[in-house]
């Protein structure tokens, strides 16, 4: 994707964030003009949507056409509803091949920020890896490479920042997920250039708030936050219940928006990957892209309400 | 700091698939395979009958048709669909037709007499098996196209033929539980992780196929039916 998104118009009272004009393709008459959330990345200011996708699981249905096609769908939701931000990983089986399937199908491979990462035990097999996520996915190059679970970390950052040098790379990052490795993570984002972390975040799991979200503030480093619906048990227990009186207040008006809305309203917080294999999912997911987000005192509203339920 | 890249994950993590795209493996397979599951299902059908025949080359068709039936569902269902979305399942499908040939080998050895004198019964738990076990697929995902069948879907093959280890005398039928109990550990622990508790009968099943084939061993010390295996023993 390229450095300069068009669309999107810097500036907005929470640091780092970006308010995007485009057209909402819901709206009949197409003339409507909504701003989605947008947030920049703070090494280089380029700015992006602050909900993307992941395709843990979602995206793994191997060669079947029927399957295939259904989440070509699913993609082109999130990318008419104005998101681009992809993860992916050699770690999720099939994925990578359907999301390049899909790109193909959508002819969207300029459209996406992608996201991949290293997945290997072995620190010296950085770019051979990276060159075969690249096929599956049929683009020329990933905007961001990350290492996946701190896996062979060391070596693999080394290349990583001589692939970045080189152009080979637009960014570097590095995931952890289940708050695990926290303090390792938090080691390594206080000693190293990094561009981008991803960990998990939600409005349950609220560890990263402590130590990681803050750093990543001081060092400048963009978060993505992987599993903000907790692996969907968010819905599995919450979604029956009413939403909170201040949901309204708040932009909030499905359970969906509300977990994500409070995951992208932390300051620290760059961008969302919610994952799903559902068209209508993926719709409700998007409106979290756009309206109004909770503030400090209902972001504490909203939690405090879930963990009374 | 640890690098290894097992150690971090939990079960529920290494579960990288949905149960919808599980359950469209078996609509695919049959799609793909069709006709063909036809004569499959009668041959599996047949295996009880023929087994107790005092032809030998009877004998011998059936040991071989439970044997491709491992091998089918290996190198099918396993290696060319369930291992492009779960890795795991590559290592099983070789495994199954490893044991498609430990099954060809050792059942063509014990050809020269018929398998034992409790046919009837052996026949009718192998036909309630064949018959009745593919529509939990279709329960779960409520398709008939994804019907688990015989010799094509490793689940009811599993259970089917596990009656045969105990069937087989001597120490031998011991050689063919390993790698079935593997298969029963394993897609149990996936059923459960994904919540298709309808599947879970398929492994299930599959464990007390392999109890009822050593309770109905002709052996006088494992059968509880002592009459029939006093009254034929020379055909133990
Ligand atoms: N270490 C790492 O690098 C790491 C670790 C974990 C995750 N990740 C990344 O982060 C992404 C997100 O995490 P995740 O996939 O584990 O969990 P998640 O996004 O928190 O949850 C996904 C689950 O939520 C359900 N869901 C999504 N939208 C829904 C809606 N509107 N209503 C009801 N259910 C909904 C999905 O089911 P449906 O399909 O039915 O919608 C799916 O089961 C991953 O896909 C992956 O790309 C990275």
């Amino acid at each position: 994707m390229a450095l300069t998104r068009r669309q999107f118009v810097l500036g907005t009272a929470l640091s780092g964030m970006a308010i995007v004009s485009r057209p909402l393709l819901a709206n009949p008459s197409g003339t409507e003009t909504v701003s989605a959330i947008a947030r920049g990345i703070p090494s280089t200011g380029e700015t992006i949507p602050a909900i993307g996708m992941g395709t843990w699981i979602t995206f793994n249905v191997g060669s079947d056409p029927y399957l295939i096609d259904q989440r070509t769908r699913v993609l082109e939701t999130f990318l008419t509803a104005g998101g681009t931000v992809v993860d992916c990983s050699p770690m999720y089986g099939s994925s990578a091949n359907v999301v390049g399937a899909a790109l193909e199908n959508l002819q969207a491979h300029d459209r996406v920020f992608s996201a991949s990462k290293v997945w290997t035990s072995d620190q010296s097999a950085t770019r051979e890896q990276t060159r075969s996520s690249l096929g599956k996915w049929g683009v020329a190059r990933f905007d961001l490479q990350q290492i996946h679970n701190l896996v062979g970390w060391q070596g693999h950052l080394e290349t990583l920042r001589e692939m970045k040098a080189s152009g080979e790379i637009r960014y570097i990052g590095i995931t952890t997920s289940h708050g695990r490795r926290h303090r390792d993570l938090a080691r390594i984002m206080e000693t190293e250039e990094l561009d981008f972390v991803q960990l998990t975040y939600n409005v349950l799991d609220r560890e990263a708030e402590e130590r990681l979200l803050p750093i990543a503030q001081d060092r400048g480093i963009a978060v993505l936050v992987n599993r903000p619906f907790q692996g969907g048990q968010l819905f599995r227990r919450f979604e029956a219940k009413p939403l909170p009186d201040v949901a309204a207040e708040a932009g909030v008006s499905t359970w969906a928006e509300l977990f994500l809305k409070y995951v992208i309203s932390h300051p620290a917080v760059t961008c969302a990957i919610p994952a799903t294999s559902k068209v209508d999912h993926m719709q409700e997911n998007m409106a979290a892209l756009y309206g109004n987000l909770p503030n400090a005192s209902q972001r504490q509203e909203l939690v405090a309400y879930v963990r009374s339920l | 700091m640890r690098t290894d890249v097992w150690t971090t994950y939990s079960l529920q993590d290494l579960l990288m698939f949905g149960p919808e795209v599980y359950l469209r493996l078996c609509v695919r397979l049959n799609q793909d395979f069709w006709p063909w599951q036809l004569p499959v299902v009668v041959l599996g059908l047949l295996v009880p009958v023929l087994l107790g025949r005092p032809e030998a080359s009877l004998r011998r068709l059936a040991w071989l048709a439970i044997a491709s039936a491992w091998v089918l569902s290996g190198a099918g269902f396993l290696l060319t669909y369930y291992s492009e979305i779960n890795w795991p399942a590559a290592g099983l499908g070789w495994a199954f037709v490893v044991q498609g040939v430990l099954l060809a080998g050792l059942g063509l050895r014990s050809v020269s007499r018929p398998l034992n004198p409790q046919g009837r019964r052996f026949q009718l738990v192998w036909w309630l098996t064949v018959i009745l076990l593919p529509w939990v697929t279709v329960l779960e995902s409520g398709t008939v196209q994804a019907l688990a069948v015989f010799g094509l879907a490793p689940g009811v093959t599993v259970a089917a033929t596990n009656l045969v280890p105990g069937a087989l005398s001597g120490r031998q039928g011991w050689l063919l539980v390993p790698i079935p109990l593997l298969w029963l550990t394993f897609s149990a622990a996936t059923f459960w992780t994904l919540q298709v508790y309808w599947l879970l009968v398929l492994p299930v099943v599959g464990l007390v196929m392999l109890v009822i084939g050593y309770w109905l061993s002709p052996s006088p010390a494992q059968s509880l039916d002592r009459q029939s295996a006093h009254h034929d023993p020379a055909h133990r």
